[in-house]
């Protein structure tokens, strides 16, 4: 498997970024299919209380780590806490942390009692990976990483690759079907190119848009796009920065962009024009959102004559890798075009991800981000660039924090009733502009002529359990 | 003594320079400063040869040669034949600031060394630390502290050949000062400084005249690897490294998008190799 980015393992906990990783050592408590509904994995029934104040989990009793020992309703309460602590940075701790008490009901029974009702509580259980309680700290050093999953960790040579072996022991019963895995880490876009078309690599959610365009007509390969709208990529606002601090700055960078531009040239067609967070699928959805801000230069101009800005400056952070230069290019042309002068700083991945997570972005920054393919309330409390407690651009406001939590704060999640909140939610968003969303892209699986059977989850986890090389 | 050493010196000089034009006058020589000279002047006539501003962003991406586009576009829309031309500006311009910094940083650190035992070893020691990191370790060791961006560049180049023109100038200083009119120099009474610069130094800068050339060329060769890298000049300006970098994804759809940039650096390397080769043979005679 050929990957861009390099295991992190001090972020193993924290977010979606080692996603080709998780599922393959790991598994969760259960997962979403396409529509949004929990399947069984390591919880094999539940139950929601009527007052959205527990959830009575059944856990299956036949599971066993890669070190040998049981897997028990001991180990769902380690990783809820282990969620719920700070060191962790977990994206989704507002909702681990809405977890007050445990009720052992037994070994594979366990009552999680909830504070208030959450309305993306089974986004904590897809999210939540369940590691062995003995190996957490050497997993987030990246030296031993023990779980549930269909391949055990065998070796990992940093910056280059990481290996896996099957699990002999795997509760699904026959599966994996391949004997082993190698993610290689591959940062250079055309190399990676090199790697599928030379079968030394057979699989990768790692091809650039563009690159995979010029692969549509190559036999050798099958394309599949998956509609997990977890790439939507934006362009987020420092707000300590006082150049962007008036929200006409931020809405005249929304109408100078050229969105449709950017996907076709930027994306290779594989994205989405919007300028809402939220994927067709989710319940938040409204293509009159999405469509809000359009390429209208004239438009932005105005917004800024009337913001009292002239010739403006800014530094723009980018992902250092090729396709995201692509698209900070895309950017800058077009923020010129209106008077304001770009000046791009390609940052590396994990120090990007630092800056996300540390407020210390500059004062523009583009990159992508996932969660709004779940439920929406997720995004605004959870993921970094929106948290309302706590966002990358450090923007805050009663009226976001108060239609976040009272989207956050119900146990039902698609009512008419919820879906007025979480269009107060997008409101607010299309207005205040702090993330600038432009367009919104699945993941793309490039896989070569024998890779068969490979599958991603809605949060984007890799599921190999049934994959295997034809031929 | 010194009175008599000027116009002996001197009348060392003046051959040198015709060696030089002779060498120059041969088939590689006219070959390579023809090849430069093309080159350099589709550069520094960009602007006339290509009305079309090189980051002016458009809709037709990946457009064939036209009317409007003799050489056609590049993925975002671009006219490649106008950013090919600025590229060379933007080569020429960064090796013919950094090639003459090195030049002079390396001759510098030569003539420092002539100065004392102690400080040769200490020169000499720093030349085999540069020398140590390959070009390319160089610059992501300059990059990751300066970050990408055109003056690292500048310094990576310059820094890469600082040992090569220091090492050169060195051998002949070593060389010249022991000879007869840089002992009637001293003995005349000229001072160690007077000696090096007046007397030593015009005698022993021929290799330094051939290592320019060459380093010139490995000028080119180093912005396009570090540009292919991601490490070189910013976007949206254009190089000819970053231009190769961008157009390796099309080479089975697009393959003129990699070739235009390809023939002109290849073009420049050859040139500078041959006047180089030239200019070797001319001062051996």
């Amino acid at each position: 498997m050929g990957a861009q980015i390099d295991f992190t393992p001090a972020l193993l906990f924290a977010q979606s970024a080692n996603v080709l990783v998780q599922r393959l050592v790991f598994n969760t408590l259960t997962r979403y299919d396409d529509q949004l509904r929990p399947q069984p994995e390591l919880a094999s029934s539940w139950e929601v209380a009527p007052d959205g104040l527990s959830v009575r989990l059944k856990l299956r009793e036949d599971v066993t780590f890669h070190s040998g020992r049981r897997f028990t309703a001991d180990d769902v309460v380690f990783a809820v806490k282990n969620l719920q602590n700070p060191v962790r940075s977990a994206q989704l701790r507002s909702t681990a942390l809405t977890v007050t008490d445990f009720r052992r009901n037994g070994d594979f029974d366990l009552t999680l009692v909830l504070a208030h009702p959450v309305s993306n509580l089974f986004d904590l259980f897809e999210f939540m990976i369940i590691a062995d309680p003995a190996s957490v700290e050497d997993a987030v050093a990246g030296t031993r990483l023990i779980g549930t999953g269909p391949f055990t960790f065998t070796d990992r040579k940093p910056g280059s690759s990481l290996s896996f072996a099957r699990n002999e022991k795997y509760w699904n019963p026959g599966r994996p079907y391949l004997d082993g895995v190698e993610i290689k880490v591959i940062p250079q876009a055309e190399t990676l190119l090199s790697s599928l078309k030379t079968g030394q690599t057979h699989l990768s959610y790692a091809v650039r848009g563009k690159d995979v365009a010029t692969l549509r007509s190559d036999r050798r390969f099958r394309i599949t796009q998956y509609d997990t709208g977890s790439g939507a990529f934006y362009i987020g606002a420092n707000l300590a920065y006082p150049e962007v601090q008036d929200r006409r700055v931020r809405q005249a960078i929304a109408w100078a962009i050229d969105r449709d531009r950017l996907v076709e040239q930027a994306l290779g067609g594989y994205a989405t024009v919007s300028a809402v967070p939220w994927p067709k699928s989710s319940p938040a959805y409204r293509e009159q959102d999405a469509a809000h801000y359009r390429h209208d230069p004239a438009k932005a101009r105005e917004l800024l004559k009337e913001a009292g800005v002239g010739q403006l400056s800014l530094p723009l952070a980018h992902s250092a890798e090729a396709g995201s230069a692509a698209v900070a290019q895309v950017l800058q042309y077009d923020l010129k075009q209106v008077g304001i002068d770009v000046q791009l700083q390609p940052v590396d991945s994990p120090t990007m991800q630092k800056q996300l997570i540390a407020q210390s972005m500059p004062a523009l920054w583009t990159l992508s981000h996932g969660f709004a393919q779940l439920h929406p309330a997720t995004l605004a409390v959870s993921a970094y660039p929106f948290n309302e407690a706590k966002n990358t651009s450090r923007f805050s406001s009663p009226a976001y924090t108060d239609v976040v939590q009272r989207a956050w704060n119900r146990a039902d999640s698609d009512s008419p009733a919820a879906k007025a909140l979480y269009q107060q939610v997008t409101d607010v968003l299309l207005e205040e502009q702090f993330i600038i969303d432009l367009a919104i892209a699945g993941l793309v699986e490039v896989a070569g002529e024998r890779a068969r059977g490979a599958t991603l989850n809605k949060f984007g986890y890799l599921n190999l359990d049934d994959a295997y090389l034809a031929g | 003594m010194t009175v008599l050493s000027v116009p002996f010196a001197g009348a060392l000089r003046r051959p040198v320079r015709n060696r030089y034009v002779a060498g120059l006058l041969t088939w590689r020589g006219v070959s390579g400063l023809a090849l430069v000279g093309l080159v350099a002047l589709a550069g520094l006539l960009a602007p006339v040869l290509s009305g079309a501003d090189p980051n002016a962003q458009g809709p037709e991406a990946l457009a064939g040669p036209s009317g409007a586009h003799p050489l056609g576009t590049d993925d975002l829309g671009r006219d490649l034949l106008s950013r090919v031309l600025h590229g060379i500006g933007t080569d020429l311009t960064i090796i013919l600031t950094a090639v003459p910094a090195g030049a002079v940083a390396g001759a510098a650190l030569a003539l420092l060394a002539g100065t004392s035992r102690a400080a040769d070893l200490v020169v000499q020691r720093l030349f085999d630390l540069v020398l140590s990191f390959p070009g390319l370790i160089l610059g992501l060791a300059v990059t990751a502290v300066l970050g990408p961006g055109r003056w690292p560049v500048v310094i990576v180049i310059a820094l890469a050949e600082v040992p090569y023109f220091g090492r050169q100038l060195r051998a002949g200083v070593l060389v010249q000062r022991e000879r007869e009119y840089a002992l009637a120099a001293r003995v005349g009474g000229a001072g160690r400084a007077r000696v090096l610069l007046r007397h030593v130094l015009p005698n022993a800068v021929d290799p330094l005249v051939v290592q320019g050339a060459v380093a010139l060329s490995v000028g080119v060769f180093i912005e396009g690897a570090l540009s292919f890298l991601g490490l070189g000049v910013r976007p949206p300006e254009p190089t000819l490294g970053s231009l190769i970098s961008g157009a390796v994804a099309y080479l089975d759809t697009a393959p003129l998008l990699a070739a235009a940039p390809l023939g002109v650096t290849a073009a420049l390397v050859l040139g500078f190799t041959l006047i180089a080769e030239s200019l070797n043979r001319g001062v051996r005679g």
